[in-house]
């Protein structure tokens, strides 16, 4: 799993970040994998089913797939720098949430904004045993997503979290 | 509000349909269902004349029955299925009448509660507690003014549920159970801590006539309008030049154009007919505005609603000193609506002066901090008028070359703190702040802070953000 640059703003020293489980790469992966796969298959379709056929529309379609393809592949190796850069952070009075490689995000929730701690799994995450946290504020611009969270992990944080939210009140 | 205390409260609304009482149900105006339906009355009407509209000639057959010319029993049926449709439509519409209506009930622990109840067949009853109405206004439909009747809009606070309307009552009638409905309000308690001293009448604090509302926006969006008028020459003289094709042509050809300046032009002149005749009080714990050309629209904003206010000066206006201000409202109504204006115009010195009259501080006089120097790399135009300042109680920041803004937002509102970084941002060291504010509000953004500048930014509002918040609940 590659490792995040240090950054002062968005991934503070002094703080204790959690990193998200390695199995989120598998995750993002398997739309990419099936892209792919489709991409190969229509590729040999056109080649095989035009065998013979020397016009330019055989040519073109197996371009056309087998470039999918190509992209989806190119993503294949793309996907663990990207999904790898999820880190959160709890402090005594927020959450820190951190994405993005070039294009970098932080969100700080402070836990008294919080109303919804909802914890969601597709079932390929419920395969792979990771889950989603997700916090929601009053707010609908509020980024506060956390993917790839192993299963009892965000079981347990979403509990810390309500608690800590309780503590510090709630209400707009 | 915590569970321990909604759920006894609403339990105890929760009367029956037979409950509402007879005697203290009150019925609106007779002229409700016309009103109500007047999209479906005109469009009948403009369908009707659309049909007719072909058949002249059946006009003079309609003359030559009259006088005896043709059969008269067909126009005598025809009278009759007429007179039929219509006795059905009043009678039908006074049933639907007679079960409108609404009550205001007291519970056994003094909690009123407004009953709404409307439908013939399909009964629908809404009950609104009036200790969580956070305002009560009257307002005018330009269909509903000819005939005096006006609406009463009850707001609730925000998540629970849309506001309510009262329509159609009589304009005195309506300013009257604005008047009984007030007290009980969410607005109530703080206005009954000064009940000893007798109810102060709104104070008229500012006013602006139609026609500077109606010069300072065609000031401000001179642009869009010379456009117009240079697209719709354009247009005409293409017409001339190759005939009517070339409509379609240039229409369809930049029809992105077309509407980008429709949707600004129709922005601006509904504005425009909001906020005309604009007139701003004072209430005891807030503003009232009362604006409308056609509609007249009456607006009561408690100082806790308002979310954040922004002071907006266009290039041409700054020549003249105007500016305008904006305000975002708690548990406002649609997302496609406007925002609110405090004021559509006014002097400089006066917009501030409002906002420090509403907000308590002086945005104009605050000390803004600039952002690096290496944002003028990313933003060579605008870095120069881009400026944050940390306030008592909430953050300022102004941006803009040629639309100057200012906008505040009090700390209790904050609900979470970004920071975001692009790829050219990161070798210049520079990053974007954002608070994410609750609905009804737009995002605060300060742009192109240096990075050491954003940490601290983020560190200082978050923190902030959390204490005004435990200050504020612990008050209330």
């Amino acid at each position: 799993m590659p490792d995040v640059p240090a950054d002062p703003l968005f991934l503070d020293p002094d703080l204790d970040w959690q990193p998200v489980s390695p199995k989120l790469i598998t995750e993002r992966r398997l739309p990419w994998l099936g892209c792919a796969a489709l991409g190969v298959f229509f590729a040999v379709v056109a080649l095989t089913a035009g065998a013979g056929d020397t016009t330019m529309a055989v040519a073109f379609w197996a371009l056309a797939a087998a470039s999918v393809a190509m992209f989806a592949l190119a993503w294949l190796v793309i996907v663990p720098r990207v999904s790898s850069t999820w880190r959160y952070a709890e402090r005594d009075q927020d959450l820190l949430v951190r994405r993005g490689r070039v294009y970098r995000r932080l969100t700080v929730v402070p836990y008294g904004r919080m109303q919804v701690i909802e914890v969601t799994a597709n079932p390929v995450s419920r395969k792979l045993g990771i889950a989603t946290v997700t916090l929601v504020t009053a707010s609908a611009s509020t980024d506060a997503r956390i993917p790839g969270v192993p299963e009892d992990t965000a079981h347990q944080l979403r509990d810390r979290l309500a608690a800590r939210g309780e503590a510090s009140a709630a209400g707009l | 509000m915590t569970d321990a205390d909604h759920g006894p409260d609403r339990a105890a609304v929760e009367v029956p349909a037979s409950d509402v009482p007879a005697d203290e149900l009150r019925r609106l105006h007779p002229l409700t269902p016309l009103l109500r339906s007047w999209r479906i009355v005109g469009a009948a009407g403009a369908l009707g004349f659309g049909v007719f509209r072909d058949q002249f000639d059946r006009v003079r057959w309609f003359w030559d029955a009259a006088h005896g010319d043709v059969d008269t029993s067909v126009l005598l049926k025809g009278f009759v299925v007429v007179l039929a449709i219509a006795v059905v439509a009043v009678v039908a519409s006074w049933l639907a009448w007679r079960v409108t209506g609404f009550a205001i009930v007291t519970d056994e622990r003094g909690v009123r509660t407004l009953l709404y109840q409307r439908g013939l067949f399909v009964r629908q009853r809404r009950q609104v507690r009036l200790n969580r109405v956070q305002s009560v206004d009257v307002n005018q439909p330009f269909y509903a003014r000819p005939v005096g009747l006006a609406l009463v809009r009850l707001d609730m606070a925000a998540g629970e549920g849309a506001s309510v309307d009262l329509s159609f009552l009589r304009a005195s009638e309506a300013w009257e159970l604005r008047a009984e409905i007030l007290p009980h309000t969410s607005v109530g308690p703080k206005a009954r801590a000064n009940a000893a001293e007798p109810a102060v009448p709104d104070t008229l604090i500012a006013q602006v006539s139609t026609t500077q509302v109606v010069c300072s926006t065609l000031l401000d969006g001179v642009l869009t309008w010379s456009l117009t008028l240079v697209w719709l020459l354009g247009i005409g003289v293409a017409v001339v030049v190759w005939g009517s094709a070339a409509i379609v042509a240039g229409l369809s050809g930049i029809v992105i154009v077309t509407i980008a300046l429709l949707a600004q032009t129709r922005r601006q002149v509904l504005e425009m007919f909001r906020d005309a005749n604009f007139r701003l009080y004072r209430t005891a714990t807030g503003v009232r505005l009362s604006s409308g050309l056609t509609s007249t629209i009456n607006r009561t904003i408690d100082h806790d609603r308002i979310q954040g206010v922004r002071v907006e000066e266009p290039w041409l206006w700054r020549r003249l000193g105007w500016a305008r201000v904006r305000l975002d409202i708690a548990g406002a109504r649609g997302d496609d609506e406007p925002p609110a204006s405090l004021i559509p115009v006014a002097d400089r010195a006066a917009a501030y002066g409002l906002v420090a009259d509403v907000t308590g501080v002086d945005l104009d006089l605050a000390a803004y901090a600039g952002p690096g120097q290496r944002s003028r790399v990313v933003d060579p135009v605008g870095a120069s008028f881009l400026g944050v300042a940390l306030l008592a109680h909430g953050a300022a920041r102004r941006e803009g070359r040629w639309r100057r803004s200012t906008s505040y937002v009090p700390f209790a509102r904050v609900q979470s703190v970004s920071a975001r970084q692009g790829l050219l941002q990161r070798q210049l060291g520079l990053a974007t702040l954002h608070l994410d504010l609750p609905k009804g509000a737009g995002r605060w953004t300060a742009r192109h802070r240096g990075t050491p500048d954003a940490a601290r930014l983020v560190q200082v509002l978050s923190a902030r953000a959390r204490e005004h918040r435990l200050s504020e609940s612990s008050s209330a």
